[in-house]
This record gives structure tokens, sequence and C-alpha cells, in this order.
């Protein structure tokens, strides 16, 4: 009975309505544990947003639902990058501002009353569950079998990959970014494959929204270019391809045009001329095949080959040309930095000096992806047996983004999707192959043999499969144990390595017992309710996000380094004796400093750890002023405790890192728990900044700059005079005394 | 809310009443209660001008600076004591403190005695230098006072100085001989800006400590002009510290003196008038400028709106008017501030450097005060800028203003129409030429092709 009444659900027409409401109903469970799983942030801590970018594009949205689109369109920002100032509204991606506002909207419109900064923190988990459906379709055009896309979606739901820029609370542009680049290629490939107008102009719709979301929308301008010129090299131009592309550049570059930060990039930047190559090479393509219809073969041989050469020479000497006199901007920094790993480091350090843009460890890859890492190249080899235009772009898109993510750790995110789309491949054709197939009967054999006679008449053994139930059950056993695997490590890693808001630290008492840090956001707010409203802090860039975020005060540099210069006068300021850095202050109109010291409770990712960057960033600028070299013993060792060099012991940043630290300690017994050295028994001396406010672990360090001197002495006189030192006469200086003038 | 502004009124009203701008609580610090009869012109001079005078031994367990960390007088006069230093509770430091407090104060020093280290301490630290042996009196040979002083030639007469830079305001000077006897000399530091001369000594002094022999020309520290007699320092907030050389130049006896140069003719000395000049300069009499209503907005036609005035945002290229009010205090009322002929207010606007220094143009004059103002556009660059008025002079309170506004770039509706810029007509006809010829293909290509089937259909 049981299966018989089984037999009517899942055979006929009716087994495939109940096969496609089961594959919605699966579907939306891997959208939902793919939510789910990326909530260990807000349930751990709170919903909170994450590090340093999400803080100002939540800053961002919030200006954005306060004021209207048009006044965040035309944003001039004073309280960045003082006293330059920043005209924020033409120098973002709007598009995760615009969502999230969008969103907001539509939930006051429903009457369900969102505060703004639930709906930034899980923005990215929600996305998620989109990302995980553009995935499913995606996958499907890649591969008949119905486990493949499924496969995908989960793969894409849970991979730590992904996740890692995805957390709730993780509010980034790659956020929303990752779901448009994955729909965007899926609206393409259809577009590829039906040749139709109304899939190019959807796929230029969402590549104009991955425009105004994500800088890596480069990724996309690129690599379909790629595809069409692979295909057109592999003679598979078609009318098909014509259309999709042509749809898809005309109008996807005027959307992208759209945008204030990209503006006349698309004709003008170096990262935009293969799309304008290709589409003018694709011209030429079909023109010629226009013209094969009319031509004999040889005159069209010798026409073709002599059109293309001068095509060709025409184009790379104005391409040259164009570059040369400047219209066209050369590679940008971060480009070359692609091809050569060193590059940045020697050119361009401030590149260099952020962690997500140094080559990728290859452990990473095992602990982003795990198995799915291994069962990349296999997907990648069954594509290359169908080979259908939809396979080549899977196989361009793989060998691109598997070089990227090499050279660049924050690169992983783009090949993440197409590491689940193999995998998907490669997993659901060993399952077809290995769980699907029954033992052939002899009866169905016979009658296959009779009916497949003219199909396998060729072949000698016209049955092929694996029928064995022990092989079966083993490969399939194995398999579902690395799933049950990656399951479990995904969740781990989720867990461990990427749910931390690093706004908040969490650590573990020697009883097991959770002892949350929570440094950051004291000293932030420390500063909203202490200081005047329009109070400027200096602080390493990294910070800036935050201070402008969490403490509503004005920076001097954050995370957006647009301005090299600024950021090396910060540290040059942070890097030079008090001498040097107080005019520097005072001109720039510093009210605070602030810095970030892990000494007593051993967080290793603060300044000091950092400071040689603000050496190399502020040589970069002042080569004369500021030496790397000083800052090194003799021997070449970054010391800090008695034997550090004098330009250490004097710069700003180790002044105020070590201020009265010792006081925390028994004479002589300052121990620094992050370089894991004993400090000199006397602290340093501060005569131009004083202190006014230490966090409850020392992490957070804020001091106040002094105002000139009401007599006109030098700080370091002010101050001996304080403390009561007597001051002695000026000893005699020989040469002739200086008159004094009126 | 009520009582505080009828107290602040009060408050008000008391200024008013005084004679200095500053509060009129002063002490005088003084050795003995009998040397103060020797200054009793000087006493009832000031108490005339308003001022309540406290007197206090340096040694009294009472003399205290501060109340509750508040200043507990104004002004401080500060005769030299007999004895070694100035006692526990006008420490160097309190004296510093005084004067970051806004307090005022003179010192008086005299050649008779040597002078205390702690006096010479504290006045190390805003860079006036005394003698080595701190007991040196200035000499002059050619203009000494030949009644009282025929032998030693340590009485000084001296007109009272015009002023040293032709931007500064006179503030010393007028006709008569001042007599001076055994002034202690200051040398200032040489690159300190807040220090000025008021009196110098003449170019054929020098300095010499009649105990001592001559010193050998190496030791010489200055001589001439470089030897001040009366010096002041004019603290970063205005706070006024003067050093007169000579106390005994306050005594009664001097203030009614006659002197005689060695070729002149026997006149009265002006000890009195300059007394009057250098307490009422350094209490706040004369001297202080003070800034009121500053104003600023977009240039527009007619009366500026309340709520136009003073935006926190411009925009680049904006035509921007800025006003300023300044009044002085000329002894017992607020007067409309003049500038000097060869000085000027100067605006800056200015973001990490002056993009725009203007001198500002007397514009209105009410009864207290004169308004400045200037008009100007914008920079063409965006940023947080500062309207600066800086002006700082010898002997007039500092005047230190600033005010941030932003300044924003043109929004995406403020820049010119395409139409309306004559250079970009080529890519509007190029426009609508592309626009006008695919219509005509099109329509070309629509009704064109059929005509050739018909006829085909047809045979």
């Amino acid at each position: 009975m049981a299966e018989s009444s089984l037999d009517v659900l899942l055979k006929g027409s009716s087994g495939q309505r109940t096969r496609g409401l089961l594959r919605i109903i699966i579907i939306l469970t891997i959208a939902a544990a793919a939510v789910a799983s990326r909530l260990f942030s807000v349930i751990r801590f709170e919903s909170i947003i994450h590090e340093f970018d999400p803080w100002f594009n939540f800053r961002a949205t919030k200006y954005l639902v306060e004021n209207g689109f048009y006044s965040f369109w035309d944003w001039f920002d004073d309280r960045t990058w003082h006293p330059l100032g920043r005209v924020t509204g033409g120098t973002l991606y709007p598009g995760l501002m615009v969502t999230s506002g969008v969103i907001y909207h539509i939930l006051r419109l429903l009457t369900i009353p969102v505060d703004i900064r639930n709906i930034c923190v899980l923005l990215a988990p929600g996305f998620s569950g989109l990302t995980a459906l553009a995935m499913y379709l995606l996958t499907c055009e890649m591969s008949t079998s119905p486990s493949a896309g499924l496969l995908a979606a989960a793969f894409m739901g849970i991979t730590p990959g992904y996740i890692s820029r995805s957390v709730a609370g993780s509010y980034d542009n790659e956020a929303i970014a990752i779901f448009l680049l994955v729909f965007t290629f899926y609206l393409w490939i259809k577009a590829v494959k039906n040749g139709s107008i109304m899939w190019g102009a959807l796929a230029a719709l969402f590549y104009g929204y991955m425009v105004s979301a994500w800088g890596g929308y480069v990724f996309i301008t690129n690599l379909i270019p790629l595809h069409v010129f692979v295909l057109l090299c592999m003679g598979r131009y078609s009318s098909r391809t014509y259309i999709a592309y042509t749809t898809w550049y005309a109008l996807g570059t005027l959307g992208s045009m759209q945008i204030p930060f990209v503006g006349f990039l698309p004709i003008r930047n170096s990262d935009h001329m293969a799309a304008l190559g290709v589409f003018g090479l694709l011209q030429l393509v079909a023109f010629a095949e226009f013209v094969r219809g009319f031509l004999p073969g040889k005159q069209f041989q010798k026409l073709l080959t002599s059109m293309v050469l001068l095509t060709f020479g025409l184009g790379f000497a104005g391409l040259v040309l164009l570059t040369v006199s400047g219209v066209i901007a050369p590679w940008s920094g971060r480009f070359y930095s692609l091809w050569d790993t060193g590059y940045a480091k020697i050119h361009i350090p401030i590149i260099a000096s952020v962690s997500e843009h140094q080559p990728t460890a290859w452990p990473a890859f095992f602990f982003d992806l795990n198995f799915l890492i291994w069962l990349f190249p296999a997907g990648v080899f069954l594509c290359f047996q169908k080979l259908n235009d939809e396979h080549v772009f899977v196989i361009i898109y793989a060998v691109l983004s598997s070089y990227f993510a090499g050279v660049m750790v924050r690169l992983m995110l783009t090949l993440t999707p197409i590491v689940c789309v193999a995998a998907a491949l490669a997993l659901s054709s060993v399952l077809d192959n290995f769980l699907v197939m029954s033992k052939p009967t002899a009866e169905t054999q016979a009658k296959a043999n009779a009916k497949d006679a003219k199909i396998y008449g060729k072949m000698k053994n016209p049955v092929v499969g694996i029928y064995s139930y022990f092989s079966k059950a083993f490969v399939t056993g194995s398999l579902t144990l690395y799933l049950l695997i990656f399951v479990a490590h995904c969740t781990w890693v989720t867990s461990n390595a990427y749910s931390s808001p690093s706004v908040v630290l969490a650590s573990r008492l020697p009883d097991g017992s959770q002892m949350i840090i929570d440094d950051y956001r004291e000293a932030y707010y420390w500063l909203r309710q202490n200081t005047p409203d329009n109070a400027k802090i200096m602080s390493w860039w990294d910070y800036g996000y935050q201070i402008g975020g969490m403490a509503d005060r004005p920076t001097l540099v954050d995370n957006n380094t647009w301005n090299n210069t600024h950021i090396a006068t910060v540290g040059k300021a942070m890097s030079s004796r008090e001498e040097v850095s107080y005019p520097i202050l005072r001109q720039h109109d510093v009210d605070y400093v602030l810095v970030v010291f892990g000494g007593l409770l051993g967080y290793s990712g603060d300044d000091l750890n950092k400071f040689l960057w603000m050496v190399r960033i502020a040589e970069g600028i002042w080569p004369d002023e500021i030496k790397e070299r000083d800052f090194f013993t003799a021997r070449g060792e970054y010391r800090v405790d008695e034997e550090a060099t004098p330009t250490m012991k004097n710069s700003l940043m180790y002044k105020m890192s070590y201020y009265n630290y010792q006081s925390l300690f028994p004479a002589g017994q300052a121990v620094d728990r992050v370089r894991g050295v004993r400090l000199p028994a006397e602290g340093p001396q501060l005569n131009t900044l004083e202190e006014a406010f230490t966090s409850e672990n020392w992490i957070i360090r804020i001091f106040k700059v002094k105002d000139l001197d009401n007599l006109d002495r030098d700080h370091s006189n002010a101050v001996a005079f304080e403390k009561g030192i007597k001051r002695k006469r000026a000893t005699k200086k020989k040469g002739p005394r200086v008159l004094r003038t009126e | 809310m009520r009582w505080c502004l009828a107290l602040l009124i009060c408050a008000f009203v008391a200024t008013v009443n005084a004679l200095s701008s500053s509060g009129s609580r002063l002490l005088v610090v003084l050795d003995e209660t009998t040397e103060k009869s020797t200054y009793s012109t000087l006493w009832s001079d000031l108490e005339a001008r308003g001022y309540d005078l406290s007197f206090e031994s340096p040694k009294s367990d009472k003399l205290s600076l501060f109340e509750h960390g508040e200043r507990a007088y104004d002004h401080l006069l500060i005769l030299p004591p007999k004895s070694k230093g100035l006692g526990p509770s006008l420490t160097p430091k309190h004296i510093v403190d005084f004067l970051n407090k806004d307090g005022n104060i003179v010192l008086a020093l005299s050649g008779k005695s040597s002078t205390s280290s702690a006096v010479s301490s504290l006045l190390l630290e805003v860079d006036i230098h005394l003698a080595n042996d701190r007991s040196a009196v200035v000499i002059d040979h050619f203009n000494y006072d030949t009644i009282s002083a025929a032998e030693k030639h340590d009485v000084l007469l001296l007109q009272r100085s015009t002023p040293l830079r032709p931007d500064v305001k006179a503030f010393f000077d007028g006709e008569g001989v001042l007599a001076l006897p055994r002034v202690a000399p200051q040398t200032l530091g040489s690159d300190s800006q807040l220090l000025a001369p008021i009196l110098q000594a003449p170019a054929t002094a020098y300095a010499y400590n009649p105990k001592e022999e001559i010193p050998s020309p190496d030791d010489i520290e200055a001589t001439g002009s470089q030897l001040n007699i009366v010096s002041a320092l004019q603290a970063r907030n205005s706070a006024r510290f003067t050093v007169l050389g000579s106390v005994e130049a306050l005594e009664d006896k001097w203030f009614s003196a006659s002197v005689k140069a060695p070729n002149g003719k026997k006149v009265p000395t002006v000890n009195r008038e300059f007394a009057r000049q250098l307490t009422g300069w350094t209490f706040k009499e004369t001297g202080v400028v003070k800034v009121g209503k500053i104003e600023h907005h977009l240039a527009t036609e007619g009366e500026v709106a309340a709520e136009d005035l003073n935006p926190k945002i411009y925009r680049i290229k904006n035509e921007t008017v800025f006003r300023i009010e300044v009044s002085e205090y000329s002894f017992d009322k607020w007067v409309p501030f003049e500038v000097p002929a060869e000085d000027a207010l100067q605006l800056e606007f200015t973001m990490l450097s002056p993009f725009h220094r203007l001198a500002l143009q007397p514009i209105s004059r009410t009864e207290t005060s004169t308004v400045f103002g200037t008009q100007f556009v914008t920079p063409d660059q965006h940023g947080i800028f500062s309207f600066r008025v800086n002006y700082k002079r010898p002997f007039l309170t500092n005047i230190e203003e600033k005010h941030e506004v932003t300044v924003r770039h043109f929004a995406h509706d403020e820049y010119a129409r395409s139409w309306a810029i004559s250079g970009g007509w080529v890519w509007i006809a190029g426009l609508w030429a592309v626009i006008g010829g695919f219509l005509a293909f099109v329509i070309v290509w629509l009704y064109s092709a059929p005509t050739v089937n018909k006829v085909k259909k047809t045979q």
C-alpha cells in the first residue's frame, strides 16, 4: 500500500509536481540554513556592526535614511579627512546603502517599525539566502542532473569562504555583491544560451546593480568579454553570442556610468578596455560573417586576414597612444599588484599594509572550502567533457579566479562561487552514477539492448553502469561522510573564526567561562560623551570608520584610503619626535590622539605592531625625515625594550603606548605581553600631550593635545617647571650674542 | 534661570563701574606695613581709580592668591621684599598659575638690594633675564640726575619712549622727564614674541655692580638699549605681567621731585603720570580689545534673515560676507577700535594654509564699537575652512577668532545645464544626429522592403 501511494506521488505528472515541490522545499531549507548559520555572532554577542568598513556603510545608511536620497547623493562629509573633507556621495558605491534604505522604507510602509541597524546587521545573511537560490539557477544551467543545482546551492549556503564576508553584522559591499555576481552570471549564461535580448538586458541590469554595489564589478567586466573572446577563438561565433554580448555591453556600460564614482571610467580606464575591445572585435566578426555570404572563399580568406591584421594593429596603436597621452588611465596600482605580489610592497605600501591584500596561504583554501577544493578540479574536468558555451565560461572563471585567489586573500570570495558550481557538478555526476542507477534486470537489459540497438549498435557492451551494491554503498557512504564532515567543518569554522565582531573581543578565562573585552566601545563612548562635538581625533587610519561611526567625532584619516599624503602625514606625526609632531598636530587642529596598545592584554593587533607601516608610508613621502632603518637596532631587530633605538624611543607612538605603563608594575618589572619583552625601568616622558583616557584593559589610550604654553615656553620646560625642576640659566653660547630687535 | 541672569547683569554692572576692564581687586605685596607710607600717593591714586587695595606681607599666613581654586584677586602688585624670597605662598608656580588664570601682575625690582633667586627663576620662565649677580644697577654718565646722584650717576633721567614700531599704539608716551633711581636692568630673550620693552635704557647706559670690580668685556651681557628698565609680558590669554626695574620711582619722594640733567634745566618729574600709565595698562585699563558680534553669510541684496546668518556650510565659489565688531577699552569705557594707520586687521580664510588673506575695512561704527568687514568668493576647493582673525600686537590684548565652516562641492543639480555651455553644443548636435539618423533608418527600413515582396507575390 505504502509503495503504491508513493508511486502516485513519485511517478507520472504528479510525480514531477511532487519533485518540484520537494525541490522548492529543499531550496528554502538551504536558504534558511544559510541564514541561520550566519547568526552565531548575533547570538554570541549582540546585534552589532562588525569590523571597520561596515561602520562607514552603517553611518552612510543612517545618513541616507535620515536625509533622503538626493542629499545622500550630494553628501559632503566634513567629519572625515579633516580638514579636507570627503565628497562621500560621489566616492562610494551606493548600492548597499540604497538597498537597505529601500528595505527600511518598504518595512515602514508595511507599518513594521524596524531599527535601521537591524536591517544592516541582517542584510548579509538575508542576501546569502538569495545567493543560494541564484547558485541553484546558475548550476542548473550547467548540468542536466537535478541534484547538481541543489548541491551547489547547499555548498554556497554554508561554505566558509563566503560566510567569512557575510555573517550577520558584516555589513559590507560584498554582502550583496556576491549575490549579484552569481545572478549576473546566471543571466549572462541564459542570454548566451538563448541569444535573447531580454536575458541580455536583464544581465546588464543586474550588472548595473553590481557596479553600484562593489568595486569588484571589474571582475565581471573582464570575465564576460573573455568568455566571448574565447568562444570566438574556438570558432564558436553565433548570432546568439552577438546578441547577448552587444546587448549586455551597451546597456551595462551605460548603466555603470550612472554611478558617480564610476563615471567615465568604462571608456577611459584600462581595466575596462577589454570589454570595449571585444565589443569592437565582435562587430568585425559579425561583419565578416555577413560578408562571407557574398564572397567566394579565397577572396574572403584574404580579406579576413588583412582586416584582422589591420584592425588589430590600428586598435593596439590607438590604445598605446591614448594610454601614453593620458586619455586612458594607466593600470591602477591594485591591478599591478595582482600580477606581481611584490609590487605593492615596494611601490604602494598603503595597499600592502592591508592584511586582506596579502597573498593567500595554502591552508586557507582548505580552511575556507574544505572538500570542495579537491572536487573542484574534477568538476572543471567534467566541463571539458561536454564543453558547451556555458562550460567554457565555467572553465575560464575557474582558471582566472584560482589565480586571483592565490594572489590576494580577499579574492577567495570570487573563487568560492565557481568552486561550488564545479564541486556540485562533480559530486552530482558521482551520485548519479552510484546512487540512482538501479541494477538492470535481465528483461530490462534485453529491452534496452533491443531498444537501444540502433544507438549503441556499435558498442560491444551496451549497458554501462555500476551495479554492485557494495561499491554503491561504499562510495555513497563515504561521500555522505564527506558531506557530513563538510557541514561540521563549516559550522565549526563559522562559529570559531568568522563570527567575531572584532569590535568586541571574547576570550576564555582559565575556568572556561567567557570574558568579553569591550575596550573599543568603552573608549569610543568616552569620546562621544566627554569631548566637544567637533573635537578632531587623530588615529591610524584603521580606526577612522569606527571613530566616525561609534564616537561620532571627526577624524583625520580613515579606511577610505584615498589620500596617501594625508595618511603619510599622520604616519609622520606618529613616528617623529614630539617637537616635530606637535606643529603637525596643531596645523591639523587635532584635539585628541588615539592609540591602540595591546601590551597589557597580549592583544597583537595593536598600533606598535602596525607601526612599521606608518613609518614606511611616511617614508614614502618624506624620505629625508623618516627612515625605516632608524627604527631597527644595529642588528636589524625591531625592539621596544631597553635596546630600542633612540628614534624608536622618541617617537610619539612609542611614548604614547608606554606612557605611565610601568606604574602598573613593581619597579623595573614592566612587561609588554605582546612582544614579550621587559621594558625600561623609566617610562617615556610626554610633554606636548596629556593622557586623557585609558580603557579598562589599556587597549585604547587617548591623549589630549596641549594648547600652546601660555607663557610661550617649550612644553618640555613648562612640564619641568610644573614638576618643580629649577631651570638653569642658559649656559653661555659661543659666538656673538644674539641681540633682540623690536 | 532668572536670578542667574540677574546675577550676571549685576556682575556686568560691577565691572562697568570699576575702572579696569577685568576687575578691581588689587593685592599689594609689601614687606612691612611701615613701608606703605612711602608710596601713599600711589595708593591714593589707585584707589581714586576704583581699585580695592589689600595689603599683605609676603610672610603673612593669610596671603593666598587663590580661594577655592579661583583667583582671590584680579591684580597683583609686588614690591621687592627685604628678605630673601617671596615666601611660600608666592612661589614662581603660584605666580605663573595666577597669570594662567588671567591675573595681571606688576613686579617691581630694586637695584638697592640683590633680587631673590625665586624672582629670578620666575623671570627666567618668561624669558626675562637679570644681570648675572642680580644686584647690578644701570648707570649712565650722560643722562643722570645731577641733584641726587652727582657722584654715583645711578638716577637715570629719561624721556618716555615713543612706540618702537609704527603699527603699535602709544600707551606710554608724553612730555616730561622720568627719574628712575637705581634700576635693576633686565634683558629680554631674543626670540620671545610675548615680551615687549616699555622703557629701554639709553644707548650710553650700562649695568654695573658698584660693590664689585668692573667685569671683563666677555662677561658683560648687555649694554645700551638692550637693557630694559621696564618690560612687559602679555601672555597668550592676554594676562599682563610688567617688570619695573626701579621701585623707588614709585615713591612719593620721586613723584614730586625736581631733577636736573647734566646740561639741562631743573624740571619736575612725570613719574606719577608714568605710574598711572603703567598700572593702567597692566591692570587692563588701556590696550584692551574686545570682539563683539561676528557675522558671516552669503552676499545677498538687502537684509539677511536670521536663519541665513552664520551658516555652517558654504559651497565653493560662493560670494561671502564677513563682519566683525571690535571695541577698545579706554580707562573707563568701551570706544570704537581704530586700527593704526600703518596696520590692518586681517581676515584669513584657512584650510591648512590661508586661501584668502584680506584686510578688513571699517564699515560702520556704533557708540562703542567699529564693525569691520569684507566680501570675498570662497575658493574653488572643498574642505573644512575657518574664518580666522588673528590680531596680535604688542600692548594690545590678543584677538584670536576661529570659526569653522564647511565648504562643499557643487551638488548634482547646481552645475550649468548642458545647453548653457557653448562647448557642449557639438556633442548635443551629435547626439540628436544619431537619434535622428537611427529613426530615419528605421523608417526607411520599415517602409522600403514590402513593395518588392508584393511584386513577387503577384507573380
